[in-house]
């Protein structure tokens, strides 16, 4: 086996971080969008922007090589520069290109966002409230789906959730855990777009979308974006933010499919942690918070699994005990996550692993003495992962 | 009441075959010649092995629901009449897992393992699509 450098260890940090309005922002593009949370990242940072040598970001999936319409809308020639299509494990991928590419001496200040206008887009009329799709039609299936009255994201990965309740007596009342706590996350975040409590007998009362899921399982449609700027460690010392270091990442893709073999119960968020926390030099104990990519409920169960945070399985009591609420042994998506805050495809959780490792949040969101941070990122038909973790400077 | 026809398969080249089959009430899948494992969805190279030697071979049809999913709501109007039905991966005893319907049975008594068997449901003169009910 081949072991990740750790020579890339903490040679790199995150110095800006910005995300565009959340939630539900009508008339504005994605691209606009993506280009706000790279202005407020770039404004909050002390970067000049002719420093900014490189842009890797994604989004929306509907245009090409989205990085060239992006560096033109800010003014930007790059040396370095790229648009990354592995869905929502996309946005730690960019942080890690941007990683190598600053060792290896092809660019200097790396600007990495993703953005889309989803709760927009699935609101223009009825039939797309109804259909709910954020995808453009030629991502879409052409056989062996639509004639069997299968579509959606939602279903597939309730796959894997019935599969998990099948093997290990997982419960819907575990899944309804996740889906309160990261709500009762949510209401502490004035920027959230879910601002009405979650209660259990609300979760349970809920309707269905796609059996085992009903409409709380489900993360947002949101009109968001965020982005963030990775530069040397040495450079990042003269600037406005506290540094964040960049400790270890790692990526890994079944690409065998979803329904292959057993990748809907032990997801490809194993060997990219195993990556990871190699290349950090840490294990799931150091962890003191996590941001977990929470398009569903279950998925951030059996992440949990996959991370070592529990043994294969035990999930279900694991969140069950509490352990993801902010005071808890393992605060998670303190956001409120893509369940509650809104969805960005996990560039918002990258920006709040960055905000809490830099402690100035105020009491009641601030993850106490936090010095470790784990975010992962999923997605591109299920099956590729990414994995970051960060700490303090 | 005029019926909104469901969405048929718009397959492949490589799938043809598997289409020409069901048509005739026949399940088939590539096979390797050179490895004798079969595969699933169609292609012209064995995920085994490589090879490009395969046959188009007629399999038992019999597998067990490895994990479902229930719809209750409409999303196309097409299934209205449907819900709430089951979206099922079956894993065929010969290996491959296919997505496909439950039928014939309470969507609430479905379970994973259940063994199951195909069906072919004409949803016209030119198109069957392969469905599984329990055995």
């Amino acid at each position: 086996m081949i072991h990740p450098s750790t020579e890339l260890r903490d040679i790199c940090a995150i110095v800006g971080a910005g995300t565009s309005r959340l939630g539900k922002v009508p008339g504005v593009s994605s691209l606009d969008l993506i280009v706000e949370a790279m202005r407020n990242a770039i404004s909050e940072s002390g970067v000049q922007v002719s420093d900014i040598d490189g842009i890797i970001c994604r989004g929306p999936d509907e245009l090409y090589s989205q990085h060239q319409l992006v560096g033109e809308r800010l003014g930007i020639n790059a040396k370095f520069s790229t648009t990354a299509t592995n869905g929502g494990a996309s946005q730690i991928l960019s942080i890690a290109l941007a990683v190598m590419a600053i060792r290896h001496g092809l660019a200097t200040t790396v600007l990495c966002g993703y953005g889309r206008d989803a709760w927009s887009r699935t609101h223009k009329s009825e039939e797309a409230r109804v259909r709910n799709e954020t995808r453009p039609d030629s991502q879409l299936a052409k056989e062996f789906g639509p004639e069997y009255g299968y579509f959606g994201a939602a279903a597939t990965h309730a796959f894997g959730a019935t599969r998990h309740m099948h093997l290990y007596g997982t419960t819907k009342e575990h899944f309804g855990h996740i889906a309160v706590d990261f709500r009762e996350h949510a209401l502490r975040n004035p920027d959230a777009q879910m601002k009405k409590v979650l209660t259990m007998e609300d979760y349970r009362a809920q309707r269905s979308i796609v059996r085992p899921f009903g409409l709380y399982d489900c993360s947002l449609r949101s009109d968001a974006a965020g982005a963030v700027i990775v530069t040397s460690r040495e450079r990042a010392r003269d600037l406005k933010q506290p540094p964040v270091l960049i400790k270890g990442f790692g990526t890994y893709n079944n690409l065998r499919g979803w329904f292959a073999d057993d990748n809907m119960v032990m997801t490809s968020a194993k060997q990219a942690g195993e990556t990871a926390y190699r290349m950090a030099g840490l294990g799931p104990r150091d962890v003191d918070t996590a941001q977990i990519y929470d398009c569903f409920t279950y998925m951030v169960l059996t992440q949990l699994e996959d991370y070592g945070f529990c043994k294969k399985g035990e999930g279900g009591d694991f969140v069950a005990s509490g352990a993801l609420r902010l005071g808890g042994a393992l605060p998670t998506n303190t956001s409120g996550g893509q369940l509650s805050e809104a969805h960005g495809e996990g560039m918002l959780q990258i920006v709040e692993g960055v905000r809490q490792m830099r402690h100035t949040y105020p009491a009641h969101r601030q993850v106490k003495d936090a010095e470790i941070a784990l975010i992962s990122g999923h997605g591109g038909n299920q099956v590729c992962h990414s994995t970051l973790i960060l700490g303090r400077a | 009441m005029s019926q909104i026809p469901k969405p048929v398969p718009q397959p492949a080249p490589e799938s043809l075959p598997y289409w020409e089959a069901a048509r005739q009430h026949r399940l088939e899948l590539p096979q390797c010649e050179d490895c004798n494992k079969h595969w699933f969805p169609p292609s012209r190279t064995c995920p085994h092995c490589l090879s490009t030697q395969f046959k188009w071979s007629q399999v038992s049809g019999r597998g067990k629901v490895f994990s479902f999913v229930i719809y209750d709501r409409i999303y196309r109007p097409a299934f209205t009449e449907d819900v709430p039905y089951v979206v099922a991966l079956v894993e065929l005893e010969e290996g491959p897992r296919i997505l496909s319907n439950v039928i014939g049975i309470p969507p609430d008594d479905v379970r994973c393992d259940m063994a199951v068997t195909v069906v072919f449901d004409d949803v016209s003169d030119v198109t069957s699509v392969p469905k599984f009910k329990p055995l």
